[in-house]
């Protein structure tokens, strides 16, 4: 890090231009009642921007931050990737030209309106951008006033220019309807402005200043930003991946992309690995260095699994050579795409909770009885069928600038603009809804230890005088320790989740899609769910996408990789996490960032499809001390040897946790 | 054939090459001082606490040798590139007979490693040892007087099954904990670079004792004396051995 990038980053720690943000003279307008048209969007459009005003911080060569503190919201939109690389190449000058063209040919009032919404869209930057390379100018931004004289009016020719740009485009978007802006395959589309620039001489490391510069304009607004959760922004940035030749393309750009955000240690940009059997051990090494920051990332997705199930989907094949991940872990096509992966949810507790309630005491054999938990899953998916009316779905018309096609079609992004309008559902509570029908099968149909009437009233009773049932429920296979019978009822899960939905059509035109995520569902459903027959108890969250049920003390990671590959997860391809943890302290050596590595390469080439590892911090082991319970499998490194946490002394675990101690 | 195994770790980092479970064997006939695994020094089953003082678990369950095997060998998928099952304790040796049943089981299915101190009868290390594929082992205190005092042993079997060890031409890591005062002395590692020259032994792993030794003493209900200063940085001096032109690795 440079004096210029020090300065800037040490701006963005002491969080003092967050004070020059000034609220709206006119809050955001009550204007977002239906029906959504165009005219609506420009008008919230021009309010936002219309007492924008420049903030630079010390160091900065971007700018282009959010000015009002209203929280713009921007619910109408996003979880996509557009295609920023086309227009950042040519420019918005040209870009506008061309559309003009396009809307003077066009006599349809439909697209019309459109078209002239695009149109006013982009006539708003130059005032603003104008403001601001005044205000660089008379502040002594040279590089940036410099810059601005001709971005993003011309097509940027710098690595330089080209992030910049970036970061316009992202201003402008966000002073729309739109949240989530994930950046996608930086590492490929950025990657001829940087080559360019090194064959002209410019040295890898300014490129390098450059590149963090652009990451710490990423995290400027990060607490103003409409999501559940401060942060929660879609940042998403996708590196590697195969070609549809077999080429593994992981380049010098993206390896200089995990060494910021090393550096850095910010939340933005999130970071996914493209990965797959032929990748090359080295990436898996980077990677692990980047876990061992306990920042939450990176998270790996396995190109031989999620490729080929894209493309059963329906997705042509240079398309989905091409996926990204949007916010979370959906997996999603880029500059074409507009799908919706996080629809609906199909609760797999629940559904196999009701099913216990209505069917149980009627049901003779478990088959009998996992034939009702099929049926309601298929009933969940056919009630999917009439959800998701897109009339509410604004028309978007500046990120139909950036949406490809939709310049020369003038359609919407959702009315008809994007190749793929597939919606996606989330499948929580996998494990807990496996771990659950394998308790009742094996206690009431196999070994007849337990009567139905028993189990409904412990259930009914969320076990208050019934733990000796609990206890019992609690003693069954469990997912996550590589058991065949209880991996292959949620194999039986997913199967018949795949079967009910994959293909089948969307209200939008598209298709359905299955997947493993859990979103924030985890706790909300939790919540909602009365107690299951895994043992867990009303209300208890379920565990985060597709992994073992919380508090459930595994064999271990080499088990728990095993019980969640075992599934042609093909069929699940709307993506969700198999979330594990590891202690920090693991990664302190070469050895422990070598052994991590091998393990997610283990992970992938056994056909996992989504991995998340997490070095677990400081924070964790205060909420392990206080709720031993809810962590039997935390693993810290001892001496030589690891062990459990929270059989450690108090002592100990203060020691362990003041080792951690370390400032965001 | 039955054993009594208190751990078995999936992914245990620091027990040899790849990924690897490791299995540990309860019971040990030493009583370091500085043990950080006390769990592991007594041959019966026992009860673990939580800081609170309610029961977390037993400590010590008996296996039959098949199903442990069996066990293991569910991980064969991933255990088979590279990595493998590590016998640690305790002494493994310290129960022979089983643990000899094991590695004959998995001989040709998976790789097997033996961390041990040595100290077991030479007949019960000559017998068990060639079954497994590699053998971690401890070389602690070279002075048969300091060996009594601080691990209540003395060490002639030790170096004597050392000696043997070196006379196979099976593969093994020698490694050494190294404790402030006690193990890291000049005159100790200057005595076990010498061993190692006279072998011909060229690698060596220093283990830098960490003050959370200790921590499993309370939830056994017992006390952690380890009777030297645990505040005191361990040295490793790397140059004792390198002037005998061994690598010295610290851990």
């Amino acid at each position: 890090m440079n004096d210029q990038t020090k300065q800037y980053y040490d701006a963005l720690k002491a969080k003092e231009y967050r004070k020059e943000r000034k609220p709206l003279s006119d809050p955001l307008p009550e204007m977002y009642e239906p029906p959504y048209d165009s005219d609506c969007y420009v008008r919230y459009y021009k309010t936002v921007l219309s007492e924008a005003f420049p903030i630079l911080l010390p160091g900065d060569d971007f700018g282009f931050h959010k000015s009002c503190t209203d929280v713009s919201r921007g619910l109408r939109a996003g979880n996509y990737t557009l295609n920023y690389a086309r227009v950042i190449g040519e420019g918005f000058g040209p870009v506008l030209d061309r559309l003009k063209a396009r809307v003077a040919k066009e006599s349809d009032p439909e697209k019309l309106e459109l078209g002239n919404a695009m149109i006013a869209c982009i006539e708003e930057i130059p005032p603003i951008v104008e403001k601001y390379r005044k205000a660089a100018e008379d502040a002594g931004h040279v590089r940036l006033a410099e810059a601005l004289t001709r971005i993003p009016w011309e097509g940027a020719k710098t690595f330089y220019e080209a992030c910049l740009f970036f970061q316009i485009c992202i201003y402008f978007l966000r002073s729309g309807m739109t949240a989530h802006l994930g950046l996608g395959r930086f590492d490929q589309y950025m990657l001829p402005y940087f080559e360019s620039d090194l064959k002209r001489g410019v040295p890898e490391e300014e490129l390098f200043e450059t590149l963090e510069r652009f990451f710490i304009s990423l995290n400027v607004d990060s607490d103003s930003y409409h999501g559940i959760q401060a942060g929660d922004n879609g940042q998403s940035i996708v590196l590697g991946g195969f070609n549809v030749s077999g080429d593994y393309q992981i380049n010098r750009l993206s390896e200089l992309c995990i060494e910021a955000c090393r550096e850095l240690k910010l939340i933005d940009p999130k970071i996914n690995i493209r990965v797959g059997k032929n990748t090359p051990f080295e990436v898996y090494k980077k990677g692990t260095l980047l876990t061992k920051e306990g920042l939450g990332f990176p998270q790996y997705c396995n190109d031989d699994v999620v490729i080929p199930g894209l493309i059963a989907l329906g997705y042509r094949p240079e398309d989905a050579y091409d996926y990204v991940v949007a916010a979370c872990w959906e997996f999603i096509i880029p500059n074409v795409g507009a799908d919706i992966p996080n629809r609906c949810s199909m609760d797999f507790p629940k559904i196999v909770s009701e099913v216990l309630d209505e069917h149980l005491t009627g049901a003779e054999t478990f088959e009998d009885l996992f034939a009702f938990v099929d049926e309601k899953i298929r009933a969940n998916a056919d009630d999917f069928l009439t959800k998701g009316n897109l009339a509410e779905e604004a028309p978007l018309p500046l990120d139909a600038v950036f949406l490809d096609g939709c310049l020369e079609s003038l359609k919407g992004v959702y009315s008809g603009g994007a190749r793929y309008m597939n919606f996606g559902a989330h499948g929580p509570g996998i494990a807990i809804a496996a771990d659950a029908l394998m308790a009742v099968k094996e206690l009431i149909y196999e070994k007849k230890v337990l009567t139905k009437e028993l189990l409904l009233d412990a259930l009914h009773a969320d076990f208050e005088g019934y733990e000796d049932v609990r206890k019992l429920l609690l003693s069954c296979p469990k997912m996550g320790n590589n058991e065949d019978p209880v991996d292959e009822l949620a194999g039986r899960l997913m199967e018949s989740f795949a079967t009910h939905l994959n293909g089948r059509p969307a209200i939008s035109g598209g298709i359905w899609r299955a997947g493993t995520g859990s979103a924030q569902g985890y706790i909300s459903r939790g919540k909602r769910c009365p107690a299951t027959a895994d043992g867990r108890k009303a209300g208890e969250p379920y565990p985060s996408s597709f992994s073992p049920a919380l508090g459930m003390k595994t064999n271990g990671l080499l088990s728990t990789i095993q019980s969640f590959t075992k599934f042609d997860l093909k069929k699940v391809i709307n993506g969700g996490p198999l979330t594990i943890e590891v202690h920090d302290t693991v990664f302190r050596n070469e050895l422990g960032i070598e052994k991590t590595a091998m393990l997610v390469k283990e992970f992938i080439d056994l056909g996992g499809h989504q991995l998340q590892i997490n070095a677990v911090n400081r924070e964790t082991l205060l909420d392990a001390k206080a709720h031993p319970e809810n962590y039997p499998n935390l693993i810290v490194r001892v001496w030589g040897w690891s062990g459990y946490f929270v059989e450690l002394a108090p002592e100990y675990q203060d020691h362990i946790i003041k080792r951690l101690e370390f400032e965001y | 054939m039955s054993g009594t195994v208190f751990s078995i770790e999936e992914f245990s980092i620091y027990d040899g090459p790849g990924i690897r479970t490791t299995v540990f064997l309860k019971g040990c006939p030493m009583r370091c001082r500085w043990c950080h695994n006390p769990e592991g020094q007594s041959f019966s089953p026992e009860e673990v606490k939580t800081a609170g003082g309610a029961e977390m678990r037993i400590s010590g369950q008996v296996w039959e040798a098949e199903d442990l095997v069996k066990k293991l060998l569910k991980n064969k998928p991933i255990l088979s590139h590279g990595g493998g099952v590590t016998f640690s304790g305790g002494e493994p040796l310290s129960q022979p007979e089983f643990l000899l049943e094991c590695l004959k089981k998995l001989k040709g299915h998976l790789h097997t490693a033996v961390q041990t101190a040595g100290n077991v009868p030479a007949e019960v290390f000559d017998e068990v040892i060639p079954w497994a594929d590699l053998v971690l082992f401890d070389l602690k205190l070279m002075d048969p007087g300091k060996s009594l005092a601080w691990t209540g042993q003395d060490n002639a079997p030790i170096l004597r099954n050392f000696d043997a060890l070196t006379r196979r031409s099976l593969p093994f890591l020698v490694r050494t904990p190294l404790i402030p005062g006690v193990t890291d002395t000049e005159e100790n590692l200057g005595a076990i670079a010498g061993l190692l020259d006279r072998h011909g032994v060229s690698g060596i792993e220093l283990l830098p004792y960490n003050k959370m030794a200790g921590g499993k003493y309370a939830s056994l209900g017992r006390i952690y004396d380890p009777g030297f200063d645990e505040s005191a940085e361990p040295d490793p001096r790397t140059a004792l051995f390198s002037a005998h032109g061994i690598e010295a690795k610290v851990l």
